[in-house]
């Protein structure tokens, strides 16, 4: 893919919702760094029943209700990050649900969120967005129970979801051991090709692997490995932070160093040659900030790989740590049930939050 | 010919798809594109860079001016943008590499007044040894600044004068960037000056000569 041969395939219809977003996805998320400063004097909740601490940067809340169930509880919204109503709602319904995926539980009420610029845009648009993310919630066995809605002048679009889980199985960023294998699900790039989406860059093959990227639950990768949970120590979900990113905050949780070994990562097609063309989005230049000071790789590392391990993922895949002698089972479990997944690298004892990246 | 373009206000990726545009223009020669962020100087490097074509960039006033050549051949390893070139910058020279806030130790005192004088006096010594680096007109590559070394970049430090002297003079000072986390002033500053201990190996071993004092 090169950015010589721009379809114009998006650019006539009238009520374009990314019109007037500015980036989309988990691309307009704030930045780690923004994020830490306004953080830094609120009061840390302390209570026993609360399994999850914010300092560990952990995708959803976990509160326990008695010795068998914990409630674990995610809120994720985010702008148009294409034109498609319906797509918008199932992407942005994906990428919530991920969240409770995420902490190893299972996804059961959700309530929509959602802006609208109702004097802009005609309301069936509004409608097809819930009906995406509606559909995407009863697909994940979940039902959604209402909502709230309000006018603004941009749109935004999400969900407050609620899952249970055994306390026992509650998969955080903190448990990683040292030797247990990263193995990541999905492909990379959702970042970079939403930005050649948007430039009318992607082929039809480049577009069908995008959205079934974007719009595929990660339910079946928790199911399918959920016979080998004694074995899978630490799980969160790649978005926004980009791999690097979420890696980091799995290994400073696990107070490990880490190791990921580019060769063995998978990419969406063309999204390298993209990146080295200049198709960049700011959030990954705003990650590669944030980050960079305790990643290291050697100098012939080309700069579109690396731009591309800083991209931010909207609706990405889960990562897992997992017992070294276990991670052939589990990536031959989540083949058997469809799901891309490779072996990414591994921790070991270091500096926490450090990540030694090998060609 | 040259050609020059105005790209403020444009949403990315428009920037990059029309510089493209222009640069495919086989009469064009060279591309001045003012643009209004950093990010879109990056991606237009990148671009540069995927066809060889010469890159330079430079700030004007609250915008940013890229100025793409096709007659200026890039070389590999350039042009990166500031985050990701100094992985691979290392080259010999003298490099001053200062991992203590302080020259030299400072004479035991138990904590108090007098402890305090002394920690004083040694970040005011190193304080000089740089402003007498930088007047003695001595060709330095680069300071490295690692572990508490790094507060010397805080902004209330007494030594970020002569650390900005330094810099307008060429010399490249970079901090570790683990120990800026660790310190707490990750983000009082500037993202072209973390480095990682990667970088700082190289161009320890890369120096003609290393100063620690």
């Amino acid at each position: 893919m090169s950015i010589d041969n721009p379809k114009d395939d998006n650019t006539n219809n009238t009520h374009r919702l990314t019109s007037n977003v500015k980036a989309g996805g988990c691309a307009a998320k704030m930045s780690s760094s923004e994020l830490k400063q306004i953080l830094a004097n609120l009061p840390k909740a302390k209570d026993p029943r609360l399994l999850t601490g914010i300092d560990n940067f952990e995708d959803a809340a976990a509160f326990q209700l008695n010795g068998d169930l914990a409630l674990v509880k995610t809120v994720d919204f985010f702008p148009p990050l294409l034109d498609d109503p319906y797509l918008y709602g199932q992407i942005a319904a994906t990428n919530a649900l991920s969240d409770i995926y995420a902490m190893g539980a299972k996804p059961a009420l959700a309530l929509a969120l959602l802006v609208f610029p109702s004097c802009d845009f005609p309301l069936d648009i509004a409608a097809e967005i819930l009906k995406g993310g509606a559909d995407q919630v009863s697909k994940a066995g979940a039902i959604i129970a209402g909502g709230h809605s309000i006018q603004g002048s941009e749109t935004l679009y999400g969900l407050c979801v609620s899952g249970f889980v055994h306390p026992d199985k509650l998969l955080t960023n903190s448990g990683a051991k040292p030797k247990d294998r990263i193995i990541a699900t999905k492909s990379l790039g959702a970042g970079v090709s939403l930005l050649a989406l948007k430039a009318g860059l992607l082929n039809d093959e480049a577009k069908s692997r995008l959205f079934s990227n974007l719009t595929t639950l990660n339910d079946k990768a928790i199911d399918a490995l959920s016979y080998l949970s004694p074995n899978i120590h630490a799980c969160t979900d790649i978005t926004g932070f980009g791999l690097i990113g979420h890696i980091q905050e799995m290994s400073k949780a696990s107070k490990l160093g880490a190791v990921v070994e580019v060769s063995s990562i998978r990419f969406l097609p063309g999204v390298l040659e993209l990146a080295s063309q200049g198709l960049v989005p700011a959030a990954a230049y705003g990650n590669r900030k944030s980050f960079q000071g305790n990643v290291s790789y050697i100098k012939d590392l080309p700069l579109e790989v690396t731009d591309l391990l800083y991209d931010p993922q909207t609706s990405g895949g889960l990562l897992f740590a997992v017992q070294p002698e276990h991670s052939e089972d589990c990536l031959k479990a989540l083949a058997l049930v469809g799901i891309e997944a490779s072996c990414i690298g591994h921790f070991e004892e270091g500096i926490p939050g450090h990540i030694d990246i090998k060609p | 010919m040259k050609k020059d373009i105005d790209l403020r206000g444009l949403l990315c990726p428009e920037p990059v798809l029309k510089t493209k545009k222009i640069l495919d223009d086989q009469t064009v020669t060279s591309v001045e594109a003012l643009v209004d962020s950093e990010v879109n100087i990056q991606n237009l490097a990148r671009l540069a860079r995927s066809q060889n074509f010469g890159f330079k960039s430079a700030a004007k006033g609250e915008h940013f001016v890229a100025t793409i050549s096709k007659e200026e051949v890039a070389p590999n390893t350039a042009p990166e943008p500031p985050a990701a070139a100094k992985q691979s910058k290392a080259k010999s020279g003298v490099v001053i590499f200062i991992s203590k806030d302080r020259f030299g130790e400072p004479v035991a005192a138990p904590p108090g007044e007098e402890h305090e004088k002394n920690q004083a006096f040694s970040l005011n010594l190193l304080n000089v040894f740089l402003q007498t680096i930088s007047q003695s007109g001595h060709d330095v590559q680069a300071v490295l600044l690692a572990n508490s070394g790094v507060r010397l970049m805080d902004p209330e430090s007494p030594c970020v004068k002569v650390l900005d002297e330094l810099k307008e003079k060429g010399v490249e000072v970079l901090a570790c960037g683990l120990c800026l986390d660790y310190y707490g002033l990750k983000e009082k500053v500037k993202t072209e000056q973390i480095t990682n201990m990667y970088a700082i190996c190289e161009y320890l071993f890369a120096a003609e000569k290393v100063l620690s004092p």
